[in-house]
């Protein structure tokens, strides 16, 4: 399951995340989510956050929908810098340029509407803003949602929801299609199938997406992923292929296969190859050190 | 629409409550005035015509001798403003004549001539017609019987008085013969009763006849000249409400007050509408708080209910505002979203609120109210609407914008943040000072007035909230104990209670709604308890009928005769001496009266009673009507203050049935002498006790000496001589004071009595027999009159005499009487005094049976002793029940159950709000493996504490708050002269609303426990919408 389409950067958002830091604080404890992340995604890019769970994920994807203000760091979307836009300038980027779709089809969704109204509620806040929208029958004709558009939900499949809130998350045609585990709880076709249409939108429309996702499957499907791991940026997939990124101030997080192979303490030096590449090398160390 | 459908229940929910909390506040100005209606009306069915109606007349010669012309009865008429009349009948016009038949001898009656519009209709004729024409009359059939003025007949009497002043004579044809019909029309005038009556000052006076009738003509035409002429005003009844009544009580005083412009003479009105209205205001005044007071708790309640609903509904709604938040519609659009939803429920409830209240007035006064009372949607329900929409309104507003201000990254929280330590909430915090200080303030006496109604309200809130906060983290802890013990039930059940909102809630709630439910118990049956002792006090035994007569003895037979026993009945005599502030005295039979008399709140001990009772010795009798006694060894003398020998006198004191005391004298001593034969005539055929032997002598003269009495014979020519023995000594009294010597007995055998007299210029010496008390014992209520020694004083004898009398106990309240009151035994008080006409002779029945009723009075009509009025405790008890204030507190009972009812309301909604959230947790308790019995355990305990905690509490705010209320709560329309207040506890009543509360309370959390567990199916856990 691989796609090899180029995005189109046409509407999408460009993302970046400057030294990021996030902290829960609650009765007394404190709790370093994100601990200096540096992120890069291309307006138009499809980008998968993976990473085990608490590495900070679904954090991140709340700090890029500005739901959170970082403790430190800066979050930038667009022109806009997230982390010091006023509530006034959060809602208009909520009506207009970035989506959030939460884990779990339902709460996406508002229950006593069907999708069509689900996606007509989506677009209010962008029309009353001006923005000239699709009709939301083609908004949900476009996840191919048809005959569903207008039955209760309670009568949709779960793969079905998924798609109706995707509609809803696209409604507003914004710039950052934000997505928290989009294909959890879905069976595998269902789950290819809301894949399939997130990628399509993302093509079509030049949506920036990132989603989080701890499905292999589904990180297989992306152009390109992130790992986070321990709040940080732990590596980066492109093509299938895995690449630890060196942070800005140097350090080199080691991909996780590597790590099992060196107990901590493990002395390791960079060997220039002559055909460039750089070797690790892994020194002995003796008793007294 | 579809909103509501997919959440039914908590829009159902919603809408009872605030139909609810409409309906409580739409009801308030509807039952008061229903009340009002319902008070106008008994007011004016229980007064008399003469109260009710206002009559206007105008006679001359009243006020002025001459004033000129009469003014018509259309004139007078005129004088009740206009704006007035429609709350009246049409008018009764009418004229009144002298017609003193000429040529005005003796056996020539006299009386009124009188015409009234409308007369014919109201009188029945047994002969002949109604007066059409001048100068016809019609008699009353006792006038025809007495005077002979049959149909056909006529009489002269003074007519007209003609342009030179001089009176004509007018001759009066009689066509036909009348009957008074009895009814308001006449204004109470009786038109018969006087045929053939004189009324005489000494000299001889002519006879009275009854009224004539005549027509209008026989005064338009001048054939007789009026003396008055008048119009009266019948009440409308079905015209005049509460707004009528108390505009007319001013308007007809205004009018009795101010000179009318015909003539000069002032108009006289009569009426009582003023003092009717007043009453009426008085009585609506009393209660213009308590109902407001009583209904605003239960609003208050519905009102609270309903933010804590909403509260949770829009907590439940947190995913739907943060979406709407993530979708870019801002905090207001968020508030939008839950407005567009919440807003026109609590809104349209208005209609069936306003609906219920409608229909709860048109039920309740039904119930509650006497008589038919009219039903009235006046402007005051509608302002109560208009408020309730408005503070639904705001209720909505605030509780949805509470959530709608959240950010949105606590709004996207699953679980929202709540907490669940020690600490109280800002708003709580603030509710809990300010209710408390009031109370407090209440407590301590700070404050005053009805508003204390709101105590227990207000006290149960602080309670409550307290209670709500404390027992939240105290049953997370004791949960958390109970796990760590392994006792996985109980602490799964106070880990779930601690967990859920609900929790502090139901506490809250149903502390407030339990304290209603027991004030509003204690508050209805301490109500009824009161206006029950005091009308048991003001009547004093269930019927007391009085007689009209003084002939005690007669009375006394019959009623030994019908209840020999005394059980049923008991005589009793007032006597009321002269002065406003003397106290009365109640001559009572201890033995029967101990039975029948009410005591609120209990009587005298028997060892009491017993005190009252009469010198223990018999009579001395005599049957006859002449007497024989023989006077011997007599050394009698008696010396004058020149030291000169003067006659002494020398008698007995007789007492005959009556209790009239004969004063006889026997004869005269000049000096000493042997033996002296007395023969008398006396009134004793019926029988007298012998009570007294006295000398007399002139003023300031000594006495000294000493007689032997024997012999002493009575006789009648139908008895034979029977010889009565005065001895012993020891059955006489022996007399001394300083101030005026001593009368002292002796006596060598049975038969005769020597008399040993030194007197000091006192006259007459009497030695008073045993049998009649020298002093009465009596138990006494209130203070001892001013003078007395001790507990030596005087007070009224049966006839009107002073009467030593010794106080040997006090009583709280004497039944039926004055604070003041003083109780004595009828015996004692009867012997030698007679009745007299102004006391108040009474029967006292121990039960208000008119079979047994109409035994006395059969009885006592045989006698010739006619019933003047009867009293029962049934009619008082009605007159204290029909008040304002009785009607202002039987709302309790809606009250408490209404309140009851809310709190169940909660418990449900609460159920519902979070029923999805519940199951899926014993669901996931099943898929540990818990079994389902267990599950359902958990789910019933995790309710069923904070509801016997919220009922304790309540129950004891309820309880408290009562003592704080309920002295300023009016019970009566105005307070009984003698105060009967007992504001303690019901406890009958309250453990009953306890009980209910607990029932309806308890019950429905296990219901809903179980229900929920019933609904813990594994599918739960895979649900996402």
């Amino acid at each position: 399951m691989k796609t090899t389409a180029t995005p189109r950067a046409t509407t999408g958002l460009r993302v970046s995340t400057q030294r990021l830091v996030h902290i829960y604080r609650s009765e007394g404890h404190e709790v370093a989510a994100l601990s200096g992340v540096d992120l890069e995604v291309g307006a138009g890019e499809m980008v998968g956050l993976l990473g085990p769970s608490g590495a900070g994920k679904s954090t991140l994807l709340s700090l890029l929908a500005g739901v959170f203000r970082p403790s430190a760091g800066k979050v930038f979307v667009g022109q806009t810098e997230l982390s010091a836009a006023s509530p006034n300038r959060l809602d208009e980027m909520r009506a207009l340029e970035v989506s959030l779709m939460l884990q779990g089809a339902g709460r996406n969704l508002l229950p006593y509407f069907t999708p069509l109204e689900n996606v007509e509620f989506a677009q209010g806040a962008a029309r009353r803003a001006g923005k000239e929208l699709p009709d939301p029958a083609e908004v949900l004709a476009a996840v191919g949602l048809v005959a569903e558009a207008g039955r209760p939900l309670g009568e949709l499949s779960p793969g079905h929801l998924q798609l109706a809130a995707l509609a809803v998350a696209m409604a507003p045609r914004p710039g950052l299609l934000l997505a928290d585990e989009p294909t959890s709880q879905l069976e595998h076709s269902a789950r290819d199938l809301v894949l399939e249409r997130m990628s399509l939108l993302n093509r079509e429309l030049g949506t920036t997406v990132v989603l989080v996702t701890h499905d292999p499957d589904v990180a297989a499907f992306l152009p390109r992923t992130i790992t986070i791991r321990d709040g940080r940026v732990g590596g980066e997939g492109r093509s299938g292929e895995e690449y630890a990124v060196v942070t800005p101030d140097g350090f080199l997080p080691l991909p996780l296969h590597v790590r099992e192979n060196l107990l901590p303490g493990t002395l390791v030096r960079f060997h220039l190859g002559e055909d460039g590449t750089y070797t690790l090398v892994q020194e002995a160390r003796d008793a007294d050190g | 629409m579809r909103r509501w459908r997919y959440r039914p229940l908590q829009a159902a929910a919603v809408a009872a409550l605030a139909a609810l909390m409409t309906a409580c506040a739409a009801f308030a100005p509807l039952y008061y005035r229903a009340m009002q209606q319902a008070l106008t009306d008994i007011t004016l069915s229980g007064a008399t015509v003469i109260d009710t109606s206002v009559q206007l007349s105008m006679t001359p010669g009243d006020e002025f001798y001459d004033a000129g012309p009469l003014p018509q009865p259309e004139q007078l008429a005129d004088q009740l403003p206009a704006a007035y009349r429609s709350d009246f009948h049409e008018p009764i016009l009418g004229y009144a004549a002298n017609a003193g038949v000429l040529p005005g001898g003796l056996t020539d009656p006299y009386g009124d001539l009188i015409w009234r519009s409308g007369q014919c209709d109201h009188l029945s004729f047994t002969d002949g017609a109604c007066p059409a024409g001048p100068g016809e009359i019609a008699v009353s059939a006792a006038d025809v019987k007495t005077f002979g003025l049959d149909v056909g007949s006529s009489v002269r009497i003074a007519g007209g008085t003609n342009q030179n002043g001089s009176s004509s004579v007018a001759r009066l044809k009689v066509v036909g013969v009348y009957e008074q019909q009895v009814s308001d029309y006449w204004f109470g005038q009786s038109l018969t009763g006087r045929s053939g009556v004189v009324i005489s000052t000494g000299a001889p006076a002519p006879p009275q006849h009854d009224v004539w009738i005549t027509s209008r003509d026989s005064f338009d035409n001048a054939l007789v000249d009026a003396r008055s002429s008048s119009a009266g005003y019948l009440i409308d009844d079905d015209a005049v409400g509460v707004d009528e009544l108390l505009a007319l009580g001013p308007a007809v005083d205004d009018l009795a007050h101010r000179r009318p412009d015909v003539g000069v003479t002032p108009v006289k009105v009569v009426s009582g509408l003023p003092d009717l209205a007043h009453g009426v205001q008085e009585q609506i005044d009393q209660s213009r708080v308590t109902v407001p007071l009583l209904m605003a708790q239960l609003c208050l309640l519905a009102i609270v209910v309903l933010w804590l609903v909403l509260l949770a509904i829009t907590e439940q709604r947190r995913p739907e505002v943060a979406l709407a938040r993530l979708r870019g519609r801002g905090r207001r659009g968020a508030r939008r979203l839950l407005l567009d939803e919440l807003l026109p429920i609590t809104l349209l409830a208005v209609v069936p609120g306003a609906l219920l209240a409608v229909l709860a007035a048109w039920v309740v006064p039904k119930v509650l109210l006497p008589g038919s009372v009219r039903f009235e949607l006046g402007w005051p329900f509608l302002a109560a609407l208009l408020a309730s929409a408005v503070v639904l309104t705001g209720v909505t507003v605030v509780a949805v914008t509470r959530v709608a201000r959240e950010p949105v990254e606590r709004l996207l929280r699953r679980v929202p943040p709540r907490s669940t330590g020690w600490a109280l909430g800002a708003t709580d915090a603030i509710v809990i000072a300010g209710a408390g200080g009031i109370v407090v303030v209440f407590a301590t006496g700070g404050l005053d007035g009805p508003i204390a109604l709101a105590a227990p309200g207000l006290l149960a809130i602080v309670v409550g909230l307290v209670l709500a906060h404390l027992t939240t983290p105290t049953a997370a802890l004791y949960g958390r104990r109970q796990l760590r013990r392994g006792r996985v039930r109980v602490g799964v059940s106070m880990l779930d209670a601690a967990r859920s909102p609900a929790t502090r809630r139901i506490i809250a709630i149903v502390t407030l709604a339990s304290a209603l439910a027991v004030f509003s118990a204690d508050a209805l049956i301490v109500g009824q308890r009161n206006r029950a002792t005091a009308a048991a006090q003001q009547a004093g035994a269930p019927r007391v009928l009085d007689v009209d007569s003084n002939d005690l003895a007669d009375i006394r037979a019959v009623l030994a005769d019908i209840d020999p026993e005394g059980d049923e009945l008991t005589p009793v005599v007032r006597v009321h001496p002269p002065g406003d502030d003397a106290p009365d005295t109640l001559a009572v039979i201890a033995s029967s009266f101990r039975k029948i008399a009410l005591f609120p709140g209990g009587g005298p001990s028997d060892a009491l009673w017993d005190k009252l009772a009469p010198p223990d010795a018999e009579p001395i009798d005599i049957t006859g009507t002449e007497l024989d006694i023989d006077a011997d060894d007599s050394t009698l003398t008696s010396k004058r203050v020149d030291n000169k020998l003067t006659p002494v006198t020398l008698g007995l004191d007789l007492v005959n049935q009556s209790g009239e005391t004969l004063h006889t004298t026997l004869g005269t001593f000049a000096s000493a002498s042997a033996h002296r034969h007395f023969h008398h005539l006396v009134s004793c055929s019926e029988g007298c006790h012998v009570t007294g032997v006295w000398t007399s002598t002139l003023p300031g003269a000594t006495i000294e000496g000493a007689v032997t009495l024997r012999n002493l014979t009575a006789r009648s020519d139908t008895s034979p001589a029977q010889v009565v023995p005065l001895g012993p000594a020891e059955q006489w009294t022996k007399f001394y004071t300083r101030e005026t010597g001593h009368v002292s007995p002796s006596s060598t055998t049975p038969d005769e009595l020597t008399v040993t007299f030194q007197g000091q210029g006192v006259s007459p010496m009497t030695m008073q027999q045993r049998w009649l008390p020298t002093v009465v014992p009596a138990l006494v209520a209130g203070p001892l009159p001013p003078g007395g020694s001790g507990n030596q004083f005087t007070l009224t004898g049966l006839d009107g005499g002073v009467q030593p009398a010794a106080k040997v106990g006090s009583l709280d309240r004497v039944p039926a009487s004055e604070p003041n009151t003083f109780v004595t035994d009828l015996e004692s008080l009867q012997r030698g005094r007679s009745v007299l006409a102004t006391d108040r002779v009474q029967v006292w029945f121990g039960d208000d049976d008119p079979a047994l009723l109409d035994q006395v009075t059969d009885a006592l009509s045989d006698r010739g002793i006619a019933v003047a009025q009867t009293t029962t405790l049934r009619d008082i008890k009605r007159s204290y029940d029909e008040s304002a204030a009785a009607w202002s507190l039987q709302l309790a009972a809606l009250v408490g159950t209404v309140a009851l009812l809310i709190a169940l309301l909660v418990l449900v909604v609460s159920a519902v709000s979070g029923w999805r959230f519940r199951t899926r947790d014993f669901a996931a308790l099943r898929m540990s493996g818990v079994p389902i019995r267990s599950i359902r355990s958990v789910a019933v305990a995790a309710q069923f504490p904070a509801v016997l905690v919220g009922v304790t509490a309540g129950a004891l705010s309820g309880l408290f708050g009562a003592q704080l209320a309920m002295p300023i709560v009016p019970l009566f329309a105005s307070a009984p002269e003698v105060s009967t207040l007992d504001l303690s506890a019901a406890w009958g009543a309250v453990v009953l609303a306890v009980v209910l509360s607990l029932v309806v309370l308890g019950a429905g959390s296990v219901i809903i426990g179980r229900a929920l567990a019933s609904r813990a199916e594994l599918r739960r856990l895979r649900e996402t919408l």
